[in-house]
């Protein structure tokens, strides 16, 4: 079965009808909002049953639309958290991605600014290491990316998208070794993206990572994951309790070969690995059980079939 | 950017320059400064790297005083002061409060303030200077300034100075010698000569 990212977008009247449906296709729900009176669902669904859930949606006054980066988690990185940097191009970027459904991460560096003085702590870089892919939102000169962007991706081993002022090709020149993907264009600016030209970059981004995260899962695909982690994210709801009780938007964050699940690493990490997922398989057979470097996280690194020979 | 009757962007990467420009127009901008400003030329450099940006302001406020801010009527040991411009109320009774005592200045109602005094007061109390608009102007073109040039230029050097102001940056040590040289530079490009 081949599962779609997917949101569902509607109203609080019978959206009931279409979490079941979801379910009852076997398809798995990502994240639920109710705001106000509207209900955002992300999911993932068998592909074919698309077409069977906007029919349902229709009369119901929802959408469906296919949203790529639905189940997975980036980090979005910027130079620093000062005004130089902030609100405007971070969170434009981080806010755009979170519309076609990923989970977007600020991670401000310490000491990300400047050309010679720009620096990686280890802390940063194994935050970022965490996610399925990086944004390095760099800015406006050729000179300061090049010299500095050996320094911010040194241990960085997760697929990288770089953008910044000057063009997609003059990147593609200075960046050695190449990265993953490459954005052009758009520098550090001190006010929202709002005109059509702006508008249509943020686009660019998003369809950048999402060939590189297509590029990722056809990889992984070669080497499956031992369970597939909406699946895994379904176990843990319904096994351990306590994970109803924490007031994040996101409890479990989806990842493309992972989860993040946001219980305290000493109490909750014994208790993960013994969760039994079918027919005596536990959570402990098939997949790491770390600490995350993100507050006291719980970082759920699933293994790869060839690593386990289980596949549930 | 039209407002200004001089801006000039240099750099040697012209794309950066172009965001340079966008930038220095929105900090400008959202700031109020274009009005405060007749002329500006920036120059970034990130080979050396430096950020050099030199400009001329428009004629400034002057001091605000007690005058500014409505009628005086004095009678021997009373004052009152009419309010008609509300803008630095709060600095004119703290003003007079610290001059005459707490319990000496009194506000009945909102547009009206009432000194009363054991001596006579004298006539000069109209000219009694409240407060200094520049400071404000001066606070926030450094401010904005800082905020322009690239986070990593942490060693500065600034002046403003009558109408004339300029803001040097850099991530390295600021050598004098290069400083004066291209803020020199940088005002005759305006047709303005600076002394430093």
């Amino acid at each position: 079965m081949i599962f779609e990212p997917i949101t569902y977008t509607g109203g609080v009247y019978r959206h009931e009808e279409m979490t079941e449906l979801i379910e009852d296709l076997g398809g798995y729900i990502i994240q639920r909002q109710v705001i106000a009176g509207d209900v955002i669902i992300q999911a993932m669904v068998p592909r074919e049953d698309i077409d069977l859930l906007r029919t349902v949606a229709r009369p119901l006054m929802g959408t469906i639309a296919v949203t790529p980066l639905v189940g997975t988690e980036i980090a979005i990185v910027s130079p620093s958290l000062e005004i130089h940097h902030l609100p405007h191009t971070s969170c434009d970027v981080g806010e755009y991605l979170r519309r076609y459904g990923a989970k977007t991460n600020m991670v401000g560096l310490a000491r990300g600014f400047g050309k010679r003085i720009a620096n990686l702590t280890v802390e940063e870089r194994d935050v970022i290491n965490e996610h399925d892919c990086v944004i390095y939102l760099l800015g406006n000169f050729e000179e300061c990316i090049q010299q500095k962007f050996p320094v911010l991706r040194r241990g960085v081993h997760i697929p990288i998208v770089i953008t910044g002022g000057p063009s997609r090709d003059a990147l593609q020149q200075i960046i050695d070794p190449p990265v993953e993907g490459y954005v052009g264009g758009i520098g550090r600016l001190m006010h929202r993206y709002r005109k059509p030209e702006e508008l249509a970059k943020l686009e660019e981004i998003v369809a950048e990572v999402s060939r590189v995260l297509d590029k990722k899962r056809v990889e992984i695909a070669k080497d499956p994951p031992s369970v597939s982690p909406p699946r895994l994210m379904d176990v843990i709801k319904d096994e351990v309790e306590a994970i109803h009780e924490v007031t994040s938007p996101t409890p479990l964050t989806v990842q493309i070969t992972g989860l993040r699940v946001k219980l305290p690493y000493e109490e909750y990490a014994p208790v993960l690995r013994d969760v039994e997922i079918e027919r005596g398989i536990r959570i402990g057979d098939i997949a790491d059980v770390l600490p995350s470097r993100m507050r006291n996280y719980i970082i759920v690194r699933i293994k790869p079939y060839s690593e386990t020979k289980i596949v549930v | 950017m039209d407002a200004l009757e001089y801006f000039q962007v240099e750099s040697p990467e012209p794309a950066g320059a172009e965001y340079y420009r966008k930038i220095v127009g929105t900090v400008l901008q959202d700031l109020d400064l274009l009005k405060i400003i007749s002329k500006l030329h920036v120059f970034i450099d990130p080979r050396i790297p430096i950020f050099v940006a030199v400009g001329v302001i428009r004629k400034l406020p002057s001091l605000i005083r007690v005058r500014d801010t409505g009628s005086v009527k004095i009678e021997d040991r009373k004052a009152t002061i009419s309010i008609s411009d509300e803008t630095y109320l709060a600095s004119l009774v703290s003003v007079l409060t610290s001059r005459f005592g707490k319990d000496r200045v009194d506000q009945p109602d909102r547009f009206t303030v009432i000194i009363t005094s054991d001596e006579p007061i004298g006539s000069d109390l109209e000219e009694v200077p409240i407060a200094d608009p520049r400071e404000g102007i001066y606070r926030d073109l450094v401010y904005a300034l800082q905020y322009m040039a690239p986070e990593g230029f942490k060693v500065r050097r600034q002046d403003v100075r009558s109408d004339r102001f300029y803001y040097v940056a850099s991530e390295d040590t600021l050598d004098d010698m290069m400083v004066r040289t291209l803020v020199r530079q940088k005002f005759s490009l305006m047709g303005v000569s600076y002394d430093l």
